[in-house]
């Protein structure tokens, strides 16, 4: 008998029952239909490790449900959505593996990646907890309807903007209001909406610079004077929509310009078949040498400390980011992988050969900037939000000011919380 | 007398022992744990920190804060007397024998049970200055439009209608039951004197709805210094944080920068600040009705 029941258990081990991993992808509909597909050919390549896939969970936002799920204990073995921004509060709780402990991770992660934008992802404490995954890079994005009927070229400097700025913004139906704009800018008050104005225009204007160094606000500089005066002349020229609309004004066809990334092209296919659109580098300042960088909104992996299998899920972690999963990932869902000679592999040749508009966003990659890894940044932006907005939008505070102020108020985070 | 000695109390205790503990998990040690959170600094995912009265010092020099409780007190300021005005207007009409008078009681009340987010998200829609109805009027009769959510004059008071719209028909049913409360016989008096329409309503009907104004003074009252949904979906606390309110305010600290401690500090001072606020509304408005 107790050779039956020994027998059994061994097969059972043997087989893996144990071993199910949970994975959390994100729950917009491309990715769950690329996590779909990629945990169905790691379920047929890999029966002894199976893979359970579920969207993250409905919450406000994916860091708040992560939260929850690790103060609960609920965490996943697997997550692909992870915020970099977010990895200081998960480090400082010791809720995410290190990478470190796996003997092949640096020749896995430097063989994929460009060894610079490994590094930016690595801890406070110098170990790596998260795998590089994919970095949309954020980008002007333009109405090419409009651009071409008027013969204008998109912007690459301010004062290239100012020029085209004042071609597209109009009153086009004689009622002594503008009804067309240059850009389309959030006025709203958030922080994540800085990313994708304020944040994004900083990273271009100061050679690919984020917002912090050594848990000390690093932008009371020009660069962020000029993105800052940038958004206010905009506003007041009227160059930037200054109200509330019940649609999507770029494509509406109100505003000329947008700042979006790759993943954008998808929802327009979806809203507006067949709307003309190119993707052009940020604005910079006059003068302005180098290269451009832009924000890249990147999105890694981790393996939650919870998990009774981190050698499997690094495993499946590791398919993940393989060749074959980051062609899936540009074909279901027009991200980008972050991954060395995107543009030149010939794997991917008849991807960009196909979708010739992901091109530009794919050779951008290789020059973005993350968000810093700080418990505080949200707060910090929430900062920079209502200087944004004071100064940019509403014009009550000149330029300098409100930077002096957003870096002051960091310092006083800092100390304070 | 000890409780729960005699079968009848034992078999009392045994049915309300569900409510009990329901009240014992969903409210009194939230409570409890709220409170021993305002002395602590907790980010959720790492142990409370002892503080002491750290997180009252904050509050105090905290400028967003009382600019929060300002907001708050122009919105109760707004929406109060339009609330009770409205209501109470609304329900001497409906009181009347009017025709499809069912069919409009029903029509008044639905608002309140449709959903805050989806009525906030319908509202906005209203509210757009290109597209919007509110603006689209304005333009027939050949006016400007107006920016209702994004003007820091009228963001606050585009609000205060938005929710008066939204909570009227409760405080229609409470003002309804008032007024059909009122014996008929005093009105018949009155007009056997000889008394206006306007007499009637200042003389009779007005005195003896104190009691459910009192209720609907202090109804509103809570539900505007609870004031989060309208500015957290609409306008997000701006323009220039001239619709944050202390709620929205306690709710960025709590769930966005995991200042646990900090929201539960700022939660405990706008109830406190609540209860004073109705304690004088009583003191004021709280007499009996004779008939």
């Amino acid at each position: 008998m107790s050779f039956v029941l020994t027998a059994i258990l061994i097969l059972v081990a043997g087989l893996g029952w144990a071993a199910e991993l949970s994975y959390w992808p994100s729950s917009n509909p491309e990715e769950i239909q690329l996590a779909r597909t990629l945990v169905e050919e790691w379920n047929r390549l890999r029966p002894d490790i199976p893979v359970k896939m579920q969207p993250l969970p409905a919450g406000q936002s994916s860091e708040e449900v992560l939260l929850s799920a690790v103060v609960s204990k609920t965490a996943p073995d697997v997550c692909s959505n992870i915020l970099p921004a977010m990895m200081g509060r998960f480090v400082r709780s010791k809720a995410i593996v290190p990478l470190d402990g796996f003997d092949d991770h640096e020749r896995v992660l430097y063989g994929r990646t460009d060894a610079r934008q490994v590094e930016r992802f690595r801890s406070a404490d110098g170990k790596l907890y998260q795998v590089p995954w994919k970095s949309n890079p954020v980008m002007l994005v333009y109405n090419a309807e409009i651009f071409d009927s008027l013969g204008l070229k998109p912007p690459r400097t301010y004062g290239e903007f100012a020029k085209a700025a004042k071609v597209l913004t109009r009153d086009s139906d004689g009622d002594g209001r503008i009804d067309r704009w240059a850009m389309k800018v959030s006025i709203k008050n958030l922080w994540w909406q800085r990313l994708f104005d304020f944040y994004t225009f900083y990273v271009a204007a100061s050679g690919g610079k984020t917002l912090l160094e050594k848990e000390k606000a690093a932008f009371d500089n020009p660069a962020a004077v000029s993105v800052m005066r940038f958004f206010r002349e905009g506003f007041k020229n009227e160059y930037f929509p200054l109200s509330g609309s019940a649609g999507d004004v770029f494509l509406d066809g109100k505003a000329a310009m947008d700042v979006a990334g790759p993943w954008a092209v998808k929802y327009y296919e979806r809203i507006r078949p067949g709307f003309k659109f190119g993707f052009s580098p940020i604005p910079v300042p006059d003068g302005h040498t180098g290269p451009v960088y832009t924000y890249g909104d990147a999105k890694n992996i981790v393996i939650f400390s919870n998990t009774r299998h981190p050698k499997q899920a690094w495993e499946f972690v590791k398919f993940l980011i393989s060749k074959q999963a980051d062609r899936r990932l540009l074909e279901i869902t027009n991200q980008m992988p972050m991954r060395k000679g995107l543009t030149s592999d010939p794997y991917f040749a008849d991807f960009f050969r196909k979708n010739p508009a992901l091109r530009k966003p794919a050779e951008q990659t290789a020059r973005v900037a993350p968000t810093d890894e700080s418990v505080h940044l949200v707060q910090i932006l929430d900062s920079l939000s209502s200087q944004f907005e004071a100064c940019a939008v509403y014009g009550e505070i000149p330029p300098e000011e409100s930077i002096r102020a957003a870096a002051k108020e960091v310092q006083y985070i800092y100390d304070h919380w | 007398m000890t409780i729960g000695r005699r079968p009848a109390e034992r078999a009392g205790l045994l049915f309300v022992s569900p409510y009990l503990l329901f009240l014992a998990v969903f409210s009194a040690y939230p409570l409890l744990f709220a409170f021993y959170l305002v002395f602590h600094r907790w980010d959720i995912v790492s142990p409370p920190v002892y503080v002491g009265l750290a997180n009252f010092s904050y509050l105090a020099g905290d400028v967003k804060f009382w600019r929060a409780l300002l907001n708050t007190a122009l919105f109760l300021a707004l929406h109060v007397p339009l609330q009770i005005v409205f209501s109470m207007l609304i329900a001497m009409a409906l009181a009347e024998k009017i025709a499809a008078r069912g069919f409009f009681r029903a029509v008044f009340f639905l608002p309140v049970i449709i959903s805050g987010a989806v009525v906030t998200i319908l509202w906005q829609k209203l509210y757009a200055t290109d597209t919007g109805v509110f603006n689209q009027l304005l333009a027939c009769l050949g006016l400007p439009p107006v920016r209702w959510l994004t003007s820091t004059k009228l963001a606050m008071a585009s609000i205060a209608v938005m929710a008066t719209w939204k909570n009227m028909g409760f405080y229609v049913v409470l003002f309804l039951a008032g007024i059909l409360n009122i014996p008929g016989h005093l009105y018949e008096a009155s007009r056997i004197e000889g008394a206006s329409r306007w007499q009637d309503f200042r003389f009779i009907t007005l005195p003896l709805l104190r009691p459910t104004m009192l209720l609907v003074v202090v109804l509103s009252t809570l539900g505007a210094f609870s004031l989060f949904i309208e500015p957290y979906v609409m306008t997000g606390g701006g323009p220039l944080d001239t619709t944050l309110s202390v709620v929205l305010y306690m709710y960025k600290h709590a769930f966005m920068f995991q200042h646990m401690g900090y929201a539960s500090t700022v939660g405990f001072a706008l109830a406190l600040l609540a209860l004073v606020v109705v304690l004088v509304q009583k003191r004021y408005l709280d007499t009996e009705a004779h008939y």
